[in-house]
């Protein structure tokens, strides 16, 4: 077994990774299931409120009564956290959502019709996939701010590039098939053939990209309210919950700094493991 | 070689191009019009009539646009009415420390993700490598913010043995070499945190490859130290597809810079950014957004060259 050319050329033993890779996907999604119930319920499991200040009990360390602490203004941190993933959770799905929508038709039709058009709307990714993504939407953040809709939009704007360069890499492939060549056969139009033949048949690649791009929405919410642009306090996300953490740092608050930084972290990793799992499954 | 690099530039304007466009289109977007936007949310109308004068916001859009694209070609990227300084100017300043951040962020991406991916290729399925994997995933999960938050917490306030943010320490000279790396060490981390984890996952992937091949297992077999074998045969072959990678993380290094730079205090393009996104000073936003895009190009261009210069494989035809 531990021969001395062990590491080099085909000598590993043959493996079969979607076993193995289950351990970890089932974790991930029992978490996504817990995370979502529990912000969800959130309202109604919890005695307290996520706005209801009390000055007197500032930066109280975690107890029976406050589970999380209290932060500088004596709101309750379990609250605050349950609530925030609420908006969180909401923007990555909404976010994702327009992100696909806006991916896929864009690469079903680059991908479809090809030639010249194809390298037309291939460039104009390129374009965009030059300029930073996060200037991007620190741009446009800046530009709509306000409302939570227009935060779920703009961060659904800037995220189609990747999904539209797989799902037209999907098409290029899946467009010679013979059921292409025998619906076009009997006179299906274009949009028949890509809505009701080529996207189903891309439905693998557009659900695993589905959950990095939820993935990657979030990360998007939590980075422009930690930057200010995003949600706005009061209203609580699990970004802006952050954003004072460096201050709360300094009052040796350490409730108020890991809590909400292992939830964005483990939700996020879980959407990326399951959506691993998916692509090799 | 010469004709395959003019190739490369010319192929490179019609994204320039696309990326003056975008910017002209996103200053239209604002609310309000781009007179105001420029002039700022506080103008008054005589004001923001000057600025259209000035920029001839009242032409149609092909002749704005004409007149722009001009100024942009004579290094003028405008003028922040709100900061009352040309955009250039605000940018000249900042640059170069951004640079030396992201420059910093790249050596410590390849020193950690290089020989993390030969390592986990070497020991492919074996319990350490997916013990590895599941630590890159994490790492690649990872909300910059809040890790540079944990490495503040850890070494400026816990252990006190690297600064909180900054440049440098204020009261010491002008140029201060021990000060200057001691207040980018954080910051490169916490700018490199994704792209360790992105780029040893793909040298990972690049090197099981290279060692699957036979001319692998034949030097291995004919005798050399396991050690030669990686670093002498495979890892060369295994790099060559990297370089290029490491033009295409360029805009999501620059992009992160935003977060480090917000974080660490430490005043470069990225803090000159959030400020005037949070000041809705659009001249200065549109203004590194052009800069940022054509820095990308440029580094994508040096890549596809030094891809050249790896691969003698790469024909120039």
């Amino acid at each position: 077994m531990d021969s001395p050319i062990r590491g080099f050329g085909m000598t590993e033993a043959s493996h079969d990774p979607r076993w193995r890779l289950s351990a970890v996907a089932s974790l991930s999604l029992a978490w996504l299931v817990f995370v979502i119930a529990a912000c969800a319920g959130a309202p109604a499991l919890l005695h307290l409120d996520a706005n209801l200040t009390d000055v007197a009990h500032s930066y109280a360390a975690p107890s029976a009564y406050h589970w999380l602490g209290t932060d500088g203004l004596g709101r309750d941190e379990l609250a605050r956290l349950l609530s925030g993933g609420r908006i969180t959770l909401a923007v990555g799905l909404v976010a994702a959502l327009v992100a696909m929508l806006i991916g896929t038709g864009y690469g079903a039709i680059s991908g479809y019709y090809g030639g010249a058009l194809d390298t037309l709307l291939m460039r104009i990714v390129d374009v965009f996939l030059s300029v930073p993504t996060l200037f991007l939407l620190l741009f446009l953040a800046a530009m709509f701010q306000g409302s939570l809709l227009a935060l779920m939009l703009v961060i659904g704007v800037t995220s189609w590039l990747g999904p539209a360069r797989l799902v037209r890499g999907e098409m290029l492939t899946l467009k010679e098939r013979l059921y292409v060549e025998a619906a076009r056969s009997i006179g299906a139009a274009d949009g028949r053939i890509i809505f009701r033949h080529l996207i189903p048949n891309a439905a693998g690649t557009i659900i695993t990209t589905t959950t990095f791009t939820i993935a990657g929405a979030m990360l998007a919410e939590t980075a422009l309210s930690y930057l200010g642009i995003g949600v706005r306090p009061p209203t609580p996300s699990w970004g802006n919950l952050l954003s004072s953490a460096q201050s709360d740092l300094f009052a040796r608050a350490y409730w108020l700094v890991l809590p909400p930084g292992m939830a964005i972290l483990a939700t996020v990793c879980a959407f990326n493991f399951f959506g691993d799992w998916l692509r090799e499954a | 070689m010469t004709a395959f690099v003019v190739r490369r530039l010319l192929l490179a304007i019609p994204t320039l191009i696309g990326i003056t466009l975008l910017t002209f289109a996103l200053l239209h977007l604002a609310p309000g019009g781009p007179a105001l936007a420029l002039a700022g949310e506080k103008a008054s109308p005589a004001q923001v009539a000057a600025v259209t004068r000035a920029l001839g916001l009242d032409r149609p859009w092909p002749e704005q646009y004409g007149k722009w694209l001009a100024d942009l070609l004579r290094g003028d990227l405008g003028f922040s009415y709100i900061r009352q300084t040309p955009v250039v100017a605000l940018i000249a300043q900042r640059l170069p420390q951004t640079l030396l951040l992201m420059l910093c962020a790249i050596a410590a991406s390849i020193a950690l993700a290089v020989p993390l991916g030969v390592y986990q290729a070497y020991r492919r399925n074996t319990f350490a490598d997916r013990f590895l994997n599941v630590g890159v995933f994490i790492a690649w999960s990872m909300p910059t913010f809040w890790f540079g938050t944990l490495l503040i917490a850890l070494f400026a306030v816990r252990l006190r043995w690297l600064p909180v943010g900054g440049l440098q320490t204020i009261d010491t000279p002008a140029f201060d070499w021990p000060s200057r790396i001691a207040h980018l060490l954080l910051p490169a981390l916490t700018l490199a945190i994704v792209s360790i984890a992105g780029w040893s996952r793909y040298i990972r992937g690049s090197m099981i490859e290279q060692l699957r091949e036979d001319y692998a297992r034949t030097a291995r077999a004919k005798g050399l130290p396991a050690r030669a074998v990686l670093f002498r045969h495979t890892l060369r072959n295994g790099l060559i597809p990297f370089i290029t990678l490491l033009g295409g993380t360029l805009p999501a290094l620059f992009g992160g810079t935003v977060i480090s730079e917000q974080i660490f205090a430490y005043p470069g393009m990225g803090q000159l950014f959030w400020e005037s996104a949070v000041d809705r000073d659009y001249a200065t936003l549109l203004g590194m957004t052009v800069i940022a895009g054509v820095l990308v190009i440029l580094g994508n261009l040096a890549a596809d060259v030094l891809y050249g210069f790896a691969d003698p494989r790469i024909r120039y035809d």
